[in-house]
């Protein structure tokens, strides 16, 4: 099998979960209230980790140590879409991108968990389940928030309309995707999208928002290509400081 | 007149009685309990309170509250704090149901609660089991009878198992990868060892 498609793969699901984990910890000691803070934090960790795992196995399939790639690579060389590396706004900005994300990530797990590669199959399985709380932890405050008040209704409002461009970027098609599909590998960008409208909406509908109309929005891509913000560099440096002033540190 | 300057405004005494007035609550959410449950077969016990707005976010927050450490958690259940309704304490000796004298209703009409021990001051409150009953005091009865094992029991919960909000057997897989986050936990960072470690290594060079 040619591997250059299930890398591609596997190194856009571990730069969006990385970049999007290290964005949400930065609400660390800073949450609406300790518990959301504490739950928010945790979610934060249980990306960062997911993202690990996926670079194993591209580790496993002959790129560099998982800590290398992550710490050692610049923006141009990372294929997260760019909904994952905006800075975090204020709390509903935050809330309608976990939303937004999260729901693409359950649903690509899922179809992941039937993945002709079986490394891939049981990974998906495995953190599924993780994944099912972020969902739900998203879903209830859209819920919550999206069903309160003028203020709340507003801020998500704007919110929603200033990520939808972002968000459709995550279905940012791969050059490899005819052969994904035909060799079972993952159900295809598009295949995804289309179960992911029908998702995010039937939350939206339950709120004061309603369903979005989607086709309205013009997708913001480049991100899987490298192509990036200029929010994406300051945040690697940040994230590899550390790293950076010993890579060969035990921690 | 208004002021910032607390001095100025504290005392706002009426020109005439006026009325009675309630007094006002605190600014914050409600409090809800949380029980957790580590492994199947073990009963859930009581861990602690969250603040919450509702049932769904009292959820949301009991579980990473409680459950983001630790092995392994096959469920939580949440209810709010007003909705618990808690005996009086005994202590020493004296097991509350020595004390307990109502009677069992045996009414036609029943509903399950669940009743929580308090088997040790100082410890968590454990899940006993669940009875069918038509009130509190018929549920405490009824626990007199069947959960009572002789043994100390200083407190008791009496709580409507309809009030709770309870993770669903099929979602335990929330917790499947609870083991792996071992850097949760404060024994992953085995310090001390590196401290030595580096200790050994500078005093080889200082007079190896």
């Amino acid at each position: 099998m040619d591997n250059l498609a299930l890398k591609e793969l596997l190194y856009k699901m571990a730069d969006d979960q990385l970049i999007l984990g290290h964005r949400n910890s930065e609400w660390t000691g800073m949450g609406p209230i300790l518990e959301e803070d504490i739950a928010f934090s945790s979610m934060a960790q249980d990306k960062v980790g997911q993202s690990q795992q996926l670079y194993i196995l591209l580790n496993q399939l002959g790129e560099a140590e998982p800590d290398t790639v992550a710490f050692m690579r610049n923006a141009e060389q990372f294929h997260n879409c760019q909904l994952v590396e905006l800075p975090n706004g204020e709390y509903d900005f935050s809330l309608i991108r976990h939303f937004l994300f999260d729901h693409a990530e359950w649903l690509r797990f899922e179809a992941l968990s039937n993945s002709s590669y079986e490394p891939l199959a049981q990974l998906a399985r495995k953190y599924k389940g993780e994944i099912k709380y972020h969902l739900i932890h998203a879903n209830t405050w859209i819920k919550q928030l999206g069903n309160a008040n003028e203020e709340t209704l507003a801020r998500l409002k704007q919110s929603l309309h200033e990520l939808a461009p972002y968000a459709l970027g995550i279905f940012e098609p791969s050059p490899y995707e005819t052969q994904l599909i035909s060799e079972g590998i993952f159900i295809g960008e598009e295949a995804l999208k289309a179960r992911w409208i029908e998702s995010v909406n039937a939350i939206l509908a339950q709120t004061a928002l309603g369903a979005f109309n989607w086709s309205a929005s013009n997708a913001i891509l480049g991100g899987r290509q490298g192509k990036h913000s200029k929010h994406l560099q300051p945040l690697l440096d940040e994230m590899s400081e550390v790293f950076k002033m010993d890579p060969t540190a035990d921690w | 007149m208004q002021s910032l300057d607390p001095r100025v405004n504290r005392l706002p005494i009426p020109e005439s009685w006026g009325e009675l007035r309630a007094k006002t609550p605190l600014d914050q959410l409600e409090t809800y309990e949380v029980f957790h449950q580590a492994k199947p077969d073990k009963a859930f016990e009581h861990a602690g309170i969250v603040h919450a707005p509702n049932d769904d976010m009292a959820f949301l927050f009991g579980k990473e509250q409680y459950s983001r450490r630790g092995n392994t958690c096959s469920g939580i259940w949440t209810v709010a704090t007003h909705k618990v309704m808690v005996t009086p304490y005994t202590e020493g000796d004296t097991s509350l149901y020595d004390l307990f004298e109502g009677e069992q209703q045996h009414a036609a009409q029943t509903e399950a609660y669940e009743i929580f021990h308090l088997k040790k001051r100082g410890k968590q409150h454990v899940h006993a089991g669940t009875v069918q009953a038509s009130s509190y005091d018929d549920a405490l009865a009824v626990a007199q009878a069947t959960l009572n094992d002789g043994k100390m029991v200083y407190n008791a919960w009496v709580i409507k198992s309809s009030d709770f909000f309870k993770s669903n057997a099929e979602d335990v897989d929330m917790w499947n990868t609870l083991y792996e986050k071992k850097y949760r936990e404060a024994i992953d960072y085995r310090a001390q060892d590196k401290i030595n470690q580096f200790k050994e290594e500078q005093n080889l060079q200082n007079h190896g």
